[in-house]
């Protein structure tokens, strides 16, 4: 009875439907999304209150060995090193969910407002914005939203919003000017949709498979900075992340003692080398270029 | 139109740049950012003292005075004494630039190098497993953050816990009479090298194989091997020839972010008294004459790589001279 609308819903359906398939088939693809899910699985934990509570408390036991009560050891002033890996891959996630939401949809709004006013002053200029942006140093970028913001505790994840969504600006842009050449915007444009509607209805949908790569790449280079900034002092300021933990493991590894460094740079490193394989089992499923 | 009048448009072409660029710090690091007053006085200052320092400062001009100053600043290289070190900002940065070059330039020649070498060899045997094996490293390279690769190079290669080879930290290249010594320089610049050429590669890598593996997917090479070229003399005559314009891209944009971003890292871990470590010590520190000098040369720097880019492209393909024309 309905054969006529499945065969109709059919060709929009089918390129996600393709995409799916191959992001399946894809090995590499599917044990980084199993190690991202992981990670997602511990950061819920820690919201729940489930583990990772007790990473500030100290105790007499400095400097321990891996034991069945501290997985891990403990650092210096005695405090658990597997719970606080914990608690920080869950400030990790906040940092990359929030930085990657953010930037790619700032960077969608702008990338599409200024690909379908092509070669007005509005798109000039908005390029020149990216531009500029693009010419400021990143940490000195971050330092000056800190300071403009007065110790603000979002200032640092608001200085990479502000500096990540370039990108996906520029690759939006791209290729809405692309599909603004083609014969189904133009049919659109005749039939006298206002332009708001042309872009919710028929740009956005068309480029968000080029969004969904983008954000898993925002999220990657958010972690890492993260990781640095943390480190340099530039970012989180109170609690715990992997940065601040490597940082207080440099004083460490001079005494001999590596738990925190590894557990630290352990634990990043895998989060991010599955979203590396995730991305890139992405990029190989939703980007038509490549499917031949 | 020739390559001088054009280097002069494009030069027109980035005041804008540069313009939006120390605005937009301007207002960020000095109009919001602290307030030196106090950090300059003394115990128990006067009202004078106040006022002579906040006129000092220039806190009691107007907004718009303030930044044509800092723009006249940049013109004349001339931007006035630090805030902490008793010492002018261009002094400063006359002594730590040479040594920022001196750190970074091998690790970016290095990376770059490699990272095209090993991309043409992943696309010589593309899909078989040499292309696999050099993938796999490039994306674990990929994954590992930079501060942790330095650590470990660190440890392995400079402290007692692994081959303590070479010094753990600091930058003494000059032997006492003051003269460059070439083997406490290598002895200096090996491990910060590593680090980056490690991280470099990487990415790179990954990057340039995609470049030339879109080169090897088009039309002419297809005849070329048709014709019965080699295939080594297909891949330098035409795919890397062509593939120039993003390789060029890529290596020029990424100046301006290695000599600031890249060695603020380097150099602060380190202890290299280059322009990263001090831009690391103004952040720190509110220095903001250092921090306004370090953004605008960082501006002129990304708009003249801007132009030598647009010149070399030329040069690579003379068809974009005559479109711009």
């Amino acid at each position: 009875m309905n054969h006529q609308a499945t065969y109709k819903a059919q060709p929009s359906h089918d390129l996600w439907f393709r995409a799916g398939q191959q992001l399946i088939s894809d090995k590499l693809g599917i044990l980084g999304a199993t190690i991202v899910l992981l990670f997602l699985f511990i950061t819920i934990g820690v919201w729940l209150g489930l583990w990772g509570q007790n990473w500030s408390e100290t105790s007499d036991f400095f400097n321990q060995s891996p034991s069945l009560r501290h997985w891990f050891g403990t650092n210096a002033i005695g405090q658990d090193i597997a719970s606080r890996g914990i608690y920080a891959t869950k400030v990790a996630f906040e940092v990359g969910l929030l930085v990657a939401v953010c930037a790619s949809l700032l960077g969608t709004l702008v990338g599409a407002v200024a690909g379908f006013k092509n070669n007005t002053w509005l798109d000039s200029s908005l390029l020149w914005l990216m531009g500029v942006i693009d010419s400021i140093p990143f940490y000195l970028f971050v330092a000056a939203i800190a300071y403009a913001m007065k110790g603000f505790i979002f200032s640092m994840h608001m200085a990479m919003i502000l500096v990540f969504w370039t990108e996906t600006a520029r690759v939006i842009r791209g290729e809405v000017i692309k599909l603004n050449q083609l014969e189904f915007i133009e049919s659109a444009v005749a039939m006298g949709q206002s332009q708001i509607k042309i872009l919710l209805k028929h740009i956005i949908p068309n480029v968000s498979h080029l969004l969904i790569i983008q954000s898993t790449l925002i999220f990657v280079a958010a972690i890492k900075s993260e990781v640095i900034l943390s480190f340099l002092g530039l970012g989180v300021k109170d609690g715990i992340s992997w940065g601040l933990m490597i940082a207080e493991s440099t004083n460490d590894i001079q005494a001999g003692y590596f738990l925190n460094f590894f557990v630290a740079s352990g634990l990043l490193f895998i989060l991010v080398i599955g979203f590396n394989l995730f991305s890139d089992a992405l990029q190989d499923a939703l980007d038509p270029k490549l499917q031949k | 139109m020739n390559n001088w009048q054009f280097a002069f448009q494009m030069l027109l072409g980035g005041i804008p740049l540069i313009l939006g660029v120390t605005f937009i710090s301007f207002v960020l690091m000095v109009y919001f950012g602290p307030d030196l007053t106090f950090e300059l006085l003394g115990k128990n200052p006067s009202a004078e003292d106040i006022s002579q320092i906040r006129h000092l400062l220039g806190y009691d001009q107007s907004f718009w005075t303030r930044y044509f100053n800092y723009l006249q600043e940049l013109v004349t290289l001339d931007f006035g004494m630090s805030m902490m070190k008793d010492q002018p900002v261009a002094d400063m940065l006359k002594l730590a630039i040479p040594v920022s070059l001196l750190l970074m330039i091998p690790g970016f020649i290095l990376g770059n190098i490699l990272a095209i070498a090993l991309a043409i060899k992943a696309v010589q045997f593309r899909g078989q497993w040499r292309d696999k094996t050099i993938m796999t490293f490039s994306v674990v390279g990929m994954s590992i953050s930079f501060l942790v690769v330095i650590i470990v190079f660190q440890i392995s290669l400079s402290s007692s816990y692994g081959l303590d080879w070479f010094p753990v930290r600091g930058w003494e290249i000059f032997t006492a009479d003051g003269d460059f010594d070439g083997v406490r320089y290598l002895s200096y610049v090996t491990v910060p090298t590593l680090a980056t050429v490690f991280v470099a590669v990487g990415y790179n890598t990954r990057f340039y194989r995609a470049v030339l593996v879109e080169e090897l997917n088009k039309g002419y090479i297809t005849t070329a091997k048709a014709y019965g070229h080699k295939p080594s003399q297909v891949m330098y005559k035409y795919i890397l020839k062509n593939a120039m314009i993003p390789i060029i891209t890529r290596v020029m944009f990424s100046i301006p972010l290695v000599v600031i971003s890249g060695s603020l890292l380097i150099e602060s871990y380190f202890g290299i008294p280059g322009i990263g470590l001090v831009t690391y010590d103004a952040i720190i520190a509110g220095d903001q004459p250092v921090l306004k000098a370090v953004v605008g040369l960082t501006s002129v720097l990304f708009v003249l790589v801007l132009i030598m880019a647009e010149l070399l492209y030329r040069v690579f393909d003379p068809r974009m001279g005559k479109v711009s024309t």
